[in-house]
């Protein structure tokens, strides 16, 4: 055997298995320990590519398949795509007029990659991107849990540059691989506890004790001010023991026992249906069980193929992605909303879950303590621009539900860049006014309770929300 | 025709510049620095006063007995006094000494709400402050709180005990490996001191981040420099233009053409293949390679009659599939020649790869850190290489995919980087063979692994073996020999570690992990008891070894090397013959250009050009920043006067920059010094344009900026930071909008607030008005002539940059040169200096205006001072 890549280091380890165990970089670590009364937050954001169908006013499937609702903030009236969310109504806010603006001229092909991260990562040449929303908040509150977060998607791994299969962002930038087999997902979750991490926590703590010996022996020898300065390495030495410590009781801690009823281990995309309710389902138990907090989870790739394209099959329809091209032909419209409205009704049924099931602290249920978000990087064909998004839960802190939030000027209808189909769309100037996705996540950052006022370079909250 | 007009013009302005009357107009600029040499105070022979010349600042009470106690009490005492306290604050109560009077907080409060017109209240008309009486408290305010912090900075003592900051710690890691890529990227950036520096001792901190960092970094760049088993098998292209010719003619239809034939000549603008002996060419831009199992690399075959043709900024790309390994070199070889040998004109080579990772989208990147020359001739073609760590650069993730969506293979550019005109004798690339390999290892193990797991006759026997490794290991670790006592504490590690692993050498990593991580690698450490002797009466001296790692820090950036390890153990390294050979060894090695580097970017804090947006041409940017670290190191490669830093008569340009410049028949993208004439408007580092770039503000250029990053940087004269809430000038009202620019500085400094501070830093700036936002010098700015001409608190007038140079040179000179030296202590010394360092600075700034004021000079002063031997 290898014991080179048997070997690989903690992190590599842990990220190739799509869970960030809970040893996130957290500086002021020592401050934050859990506790057992207090309500969770959590934070999950499920992300689908190719955009929803945006017919114009004049075209017949404008009034049934157009994806946003129509009227205002509190009167709005859902079209077919999103009816299936009407007895969520008030649990539910719907959003237009945002995006993120270094991307609004690039092809809705390479989105996915920007969609939590708002990074100018382009259509081409080099490429570099950021830190995404959730993996801000699992800085935050990753530690509390078993697993800093559980980053999934149907098409597994990190994708490439400009064409993400995750929607996980770490702090340098660089992709976290996304898990795609629910029996794995199960099993990391609520299985195995591993032995080689035991080995290797064991390892750590032998090489902190010499480390802290030797730290000594050189302090006797230093300065009385000198020695201070030292003192800040020792400092940094004892929390990564204490870091080590709470790891190692996470191992030594038993696993949850979940109710497994509504698992479909086996399932695989192309049993759509199954393996949609199955994904859910383990974000659910995992927040149930508190071995997590945060979530994403990527349905597909952006520009169809693999397991993404068979998720459509579960309204009976061909491949997901050419559902976007073919809106002009007969029941165009109509096809691609269905498969939205099909994604809707999934999202629905997971917040509907949550809805149902009291918080274990007794504070509300577990929607209020939850804000999921649904969305996709384009809205009408390859037009990154106007993002289709839904948010849903989290009135335990401060999200004020029931309500169809318009951004930006000049596009109140939604008909700007509506009805294209060819390139000339994406690639057009920007005339209406929309403003900054990064401020409805700085909004959503303060709100689960991290201290920042900005996102991806921009700065402020976004006000009504 | 046109270029000379513009010279004409240009001389004509510079004339004009002359002729505007200053003392010291009529001088050249090597008459000015004579004038300003034999004016310095430092070369009258007095040795300075014990206790230095930055004397430590008094509180200035008699002008508030004289004047701001009045104001205070007619303006301000009825609502903050005995009778009401408003905001708690009572003025008759406050200490007048705010240098060590308690009250300092109290009065920075007063400061910012009387410089913003706060204060009095407009409701209060019986209160009014005449604008006389706030710039008479403002004035001596700021002037006391400038004070009160200098001395809170400066009467602290700080230590040389610090952490290598990540640039350090980088090249630490790779002299210590061999390994010469990038392994820290991972670290946080580093904290800026006041002085633009990097390295200051007490902004270095350590956190469970930083340290968890140094651990991961560690343990992977050990498995970097080391291997296991066989050497793996390399794939390997190989790309011969002859054997795709005989290919590509082989079919039928075989788009050949005669090369000679005027009526090809389109076919010649494209890429082809041509056979140099019968003319026949065959269009070829790449395209598909495979390995070849077989094929042995690193051979010379004979040059071949057939070869590819690449025009200037054209790209031969190549599709390599999806067999290159994961991580190891890539070594790219490939037989160039030029077509012309015109010697100004260049052509070189680049690497870049990319993917297609969607139907709309790819990826694609410069994968050659530099490009490289071809220098050849095409008759005598040479192989040139490239060696690119597969792991550090951005893959196609979708390579091992079993389905053919998205696409799996890579693609390897080579690209032809040229200033060559195009036309039919344009310079051109003919390249003949080309082999890619990887992994590539120079040898099997590579020596970065002997270098760790050396020969031994003890190998079988792994407790003597081990203890053999880690000694040699942590002695460069520690740079200090190590003690048995301290290998134990190793060894005892790895016997616990070993039964977890197959190998001795996978244990032995791990071990070797944690020695990176201990503070004595991490940290530059100064011992209280290393066994000197100590001079009761003066500062402590470092031990020998420490003065060894503090030098390498200095000059290298990085740990010792063997050498200078084994005459700092031998006890001689201050001997100063020994010394000198040593300096003079270290700034002729490769590693010193780190200095020039850090140094420079740091002292000019040349990071903010990173952050412009409005230079968009990525070669003019790199230009940018490069100019002032190659003029720097070509005054201390020649060891010529510091003053050049203030005016040259040569620059330090490339082809980018010297188009920039107007300065002629400069080729290629190398940096050179060029001979300049006075209507060239450059010279020294004042002009470069990176420094006038990044104090402008986009648009234009930027008076107050320059004038602060001159105080700041060359005089080091920091002006007091700008009060909270400062008025931006309002560029909606029509009246400003109609001043030009010196004008609305005129408007903004004449607030009564405000003058105090802008009339010490504006007139700086304006004289640097002559250059624009992108550094071009001008002459007139929106149909106006330029107006750099100003005057300064002193009542000295400085006719626009020359005026501005020239009074520098005859009046500044002191100045400059402890400027100089204090910013390059500090430097060395990674702490920042103190009054108590005051003496020690004046006196090295004697030696140094005695010894003609070299820069190669000063390095050995500083190096030899007492200050850099103390702890």
């Amino acid at each position: 055997m290898n014991n080179k890549s048997a070997s690989l280091n903690r992190r590599t380890f842990l990220h190739g298995t799509g869970l960030a165990l809970a040893l996130p970089w957290f500086e002021s670590f020592a401050a934050a320990s859990p506790n057992p009364d207090e309500t969770p937050k959590r934070f999950v954001s499920v992300y689908h590519p190719d955009g929803v169908g945006l017919p114009l006013k004049s075209d017949p499937a404008w009034k049934d398949w157009s994806w946003f609702p129509r009227g205002g903030e509190e009167d709005f009236e859902l079209t077919k795509v999103l009816d299936v969310l009407e007895p969520l109504r008030s649990d539910i806010t719907i959003y237009s007029g945002l995006s993120h603006p270094a991307s609004r001229r690039v092809h809705g092909h390479s989105n996915a990659d920007q969609y939590l991260t708002g990074a100018a990562t382009g259509g081409h040449g080099p490429y570099a991107n950021s830190i995404s929303l959730d993996q801000v908040y699992a800085e935050h509150a990753g530690n509390l849990t078993r697993h800093a977060s559980l980053v999934m998607s149907t098409n597994g791994g990190v994708g490439g540059p400009r064409g993400a299969q995750t929607q996980s962002f770490n702090r340098e930038g660089r992709p976290i691989p996304a898990m795609n087999k629910p029996k794995q997902i199960f099993d990391m979750l609520f299985v195995t506890s591993s032995k080689d991490a035991a080995a290797r926590l064991a390892r750590s703590k032998s090489a902190l004790d010499l480390l802290i010996e030797n730290t000594r022996s050189l302090g006797r020898q230093l300065s009385s001010r000198d020695q201070e300065t030292l003192k800040q390495y020792l400092d940094a030495v004892r929390d990564t023991e204490v870091k080590l410590a709470k790891a190692q009781r996470w191992i030594d801690t038993p696993v949850p026992e979940v109710d497994t009823r509504n698992l479909h281990l086996d399932a695989e995309p192309k049993e759509a249906r199954l393996y949609f309710q199955t994904m859910y389902e383990l974000i659910y138990l995992s927040f149930l069980s508190d071995s997590t907090r945060v979530a994403t989870f990527q349905l597909g790739r952006e520009n169809g193929e693999g397991p993404h394209d068979l998720l459509s099959q579960a309204v009976g329809l061909g491949g997901a992605h050419g559902l976007t091209h073919d809106v002009k032909a007969p029941d165009g419209w109509k096809n691609l909303g269905t498969y939205n409205r099909y994604q809707a009704e999934e999202f629905g049924r997971f917040a509907q879950r949550l809805k149902e099931t009291p918080e274990p602290t007794g504070k509300g249920n577990m929607l209020d303590n939850t804000l999921a978000m649904h969305g996709s990087a384009s809205s009408s064909f390859h037009l990154s621009r106007n993002y289709p998004i839904i948010s849903a839960g989290g009135s335990n802190f401060g999200f004020t539900n029931g309500r169809y939030l318009k951004f930006g000027k000049g596009n109140e209808d939604n008909q700007a860049g509506a009805g294209i189909v060819t390139d000339a769309g994406w690639q057009g100037n920007v005339e209406v006014e929309e403003l900054p996705l990064a401020k409805l996540f700085v909004t959503i950052l303060q709100r689960l309770g991290v201290e920042t006022d900005s996102f991806a370079g921009e700065t402020g909250t976004l006000s009504r929300v | 025709m046109k270029n000379l007009m513009f010279n004409i013009l240009l001389v004509t302005t510079g004339v004009c510049t002359n002729l505007v009357a200053d003392d010291h107009g009529t001088l050249t600029f090597q008459q000015a620095n004579e004038v300003g040499r034999a004016k310095s105070r430092f070369l009258k022979g007095v040795d300075v006063e014990e206790k230095g010349t930055e004397a430590i600042p008094e509180a200035n009470v008699a002008d508030y007995q004289a004047s701001v106690g009045a104001i205070l009490n007619k303006n301000c005492l009825a609502c903050h006094g005995p009778e009401k306290s408003e905001g708690r604050l009572r003025v008759d109560e406050l200490n007048s000494d705010l240098l060590t009077g308690p009250d300092v907080e109290r009065w920075r409060e007063v400061y910012n709400v009387i410089s913003n017109s706060e204060m009095p209240p407009d409701d209060e008309p019986d209160y009014a402050l005449a604008d006389a009486d706030r710039g008479n408290m403002v004035d001596w305010l700021s002037a006391e709180l400038n004070k009160a912090s200098l001395v809170r900075r400066n009467t602290q003592e700080h230590s040389s005990f610090r952490r290598l900051t990540k640039y350090e710690y980088n090249y630490a890691l790779q002299d210590l490996l061999g390994l010469p890529y990038a392994l820290a990227n991972k670290l946080p950036p580093e904290t800026v001191s006041e002085d633009g520096f990097k390295n200051s001792s007490e902004l270095l901190q350590m956190s469970i981040m930083q340290f968890e960092n140094y651990r991961e970094i560690g343990l992977q760049a050990l498995k970097r420099a080391t291997v296991s088993g066989q050497r793996p098998e390399a794939v390997t292209y190989i790309l011969s233009a002859q054997e795709e010719m005989e290919k590509l003619t082989a079919g039928d239809n075989a788009k050949t053409f005669d090369t000679k034939d005027e009526s090809n000549r389109k076919q010649r603008k494209q890429q082809y293949l041509l056979n140099r002996e019968t003319g026949k060419g065959i269009p070829f831009s790449g395209g598909k390679v495979m390995p070849r199992p077989e094929a042995i690399v690193g051979l010379s075959p004979a040059v071949s009659p057939v070869v590819h043709i690449l025009h200037r900024n054209n790209e031969l790309k190549l599709d390599l599939d999806r067999f290159l390994p994961d991580e190891g070199i890539l070594r790219v070889r490939i037989r160039a020649g030029r077509s012309t040998m015109n010697p100004d004109e260049y052509a070189s080579l680049r690497l870049i790869f990319s993917a297609h990772t969607s139907n709309n989208a790819n990826f694609s990147q410069a994968i050659s850190e530099h490009d490289i020359p071809v220098t050849a001739s095409s008759d005598n073609p040479e192989f040139i290489h490239f060696d690119i760590p597969l792991s550090d650069i951005q893959r196609n993730p979708f390579r091992k995919l079993t389905t053919t969506f998205p696409r799996r293979d890579e693609f390897l550019h080579i690209r032809n980087v040229s200033n060559a005109p195009g036309g039919e004798e344009a310079l051109q690339v003919l390249i003949d063979t080309i082999e890619i390999s990887a992994p590539f290892y120079e040898q099997w193990p590579p020596k970065s692994h002997t270098d760790i797991f050396f020969a031994s006759d003890n190998k079988s026997d792994e407790a003597v073996y081990g203890r053999e490794v880690l000694n040699r290991f942590l002695k460069r670790v520690w740079r200090r020999p190590v003690g048995s006592q301290e290998l134990d504490q190793f060894m005892a590690l790895f016997v616990k570690y070993r039964p977890e692993f197959s190998t001795f050498e996978d244990a032995m990593l791990e071990v070797l992990a944690t020695t990176l991580a201990t503070p004595e690698f991490l940290y530059l450490i100064q011992r209280t008891t290393t066994g000197e002797t100590q001079d009761p009466t003066g500062p402590t001296k470092i031990s020998e070894l420490e003065f060894a790692s503090r030098l390498s820090v200095f000059l290298w950036s990085s740990i010792p090397d063997d050498e200078l390890l084994q005459v700092a153990e031998q006890g001689t390294i201050r001997n100063p013959e020994v010394l000198t050979a040593q300096i003079e060894r270290m700034l002729a090695d490769p590693r010193s250009r780190r200095f020039s580097q850090n140094f420079v970017q740091q002292w000019l804090g040349l990071d903010a050009l990173n952050n412009l947006t409005h230079v968009s041409d990525d070669s003019l940017k790199e230009a940018m920043q490069e100019e002032p670290i190659a003029f720097f190191d070509e005054v201390l490669r020649h060891n010529h006067s510091i003053m050049d830093f203030i005016h040259s008569d040569y620059a330090m340009v490339n082809e980018r920059l010297a188009a920039h410049y107007g300065i002629p028949k400069v080729y290629g993208p190398q940096f050179r010094k060029v001979s300049i004439e006075p209507q060239t408007n450059r010279g020294g580092l004042l002009t470069g344009a990176g420094v006038l770039a990044m104090n402008s503000d986009g648009k234009d250029s930027h008076p107050l900026k320059r004038g602060v990053w001159m105080l700041k940087r060359i005089l080091h004269d920091p002006p007091p930071p700008p009060p909270p809430n400062v008025p931006e000038v309002d560029l909606t009202d029509p009246e400003i909008l109609k001043m030009t620019l010196k004008e609305r500085i005129a408007d903004h400094r004449n607030k009564a607030a405000c003058v105090s501070c802008h009339s010490r830093i504006d007139p700086w700036g304006i004289a640097f008005e002559s250059y624009d936002a992108m550094g071009t010098y001008r002459t007139h700015v929106k149909n106006e002539p330029v107006d750099a001409t100003s005057e300064l608190f002193n009542k000295q007038t400085l006719a626009g940059m020359d005026g501005l140079k020239r009074y520098l040179l005859t009046d500044r000179q002191d100045q400059i040169a402890r400027a100089m030296v204090h910013k390059m202590t500090a430097y060395a010394l990674g702490r920042p200096l103190s009054f108590g360092d005051s003496a020690d600075i004046d006196n090295l700034t004697g030696q140094f205006m005695r010894n003609g004021a070299g820069l190669g000079d000063l390095i050995h002063l500083i190096i030899r001072s007492n200050i850099f031997n103390s702890k």
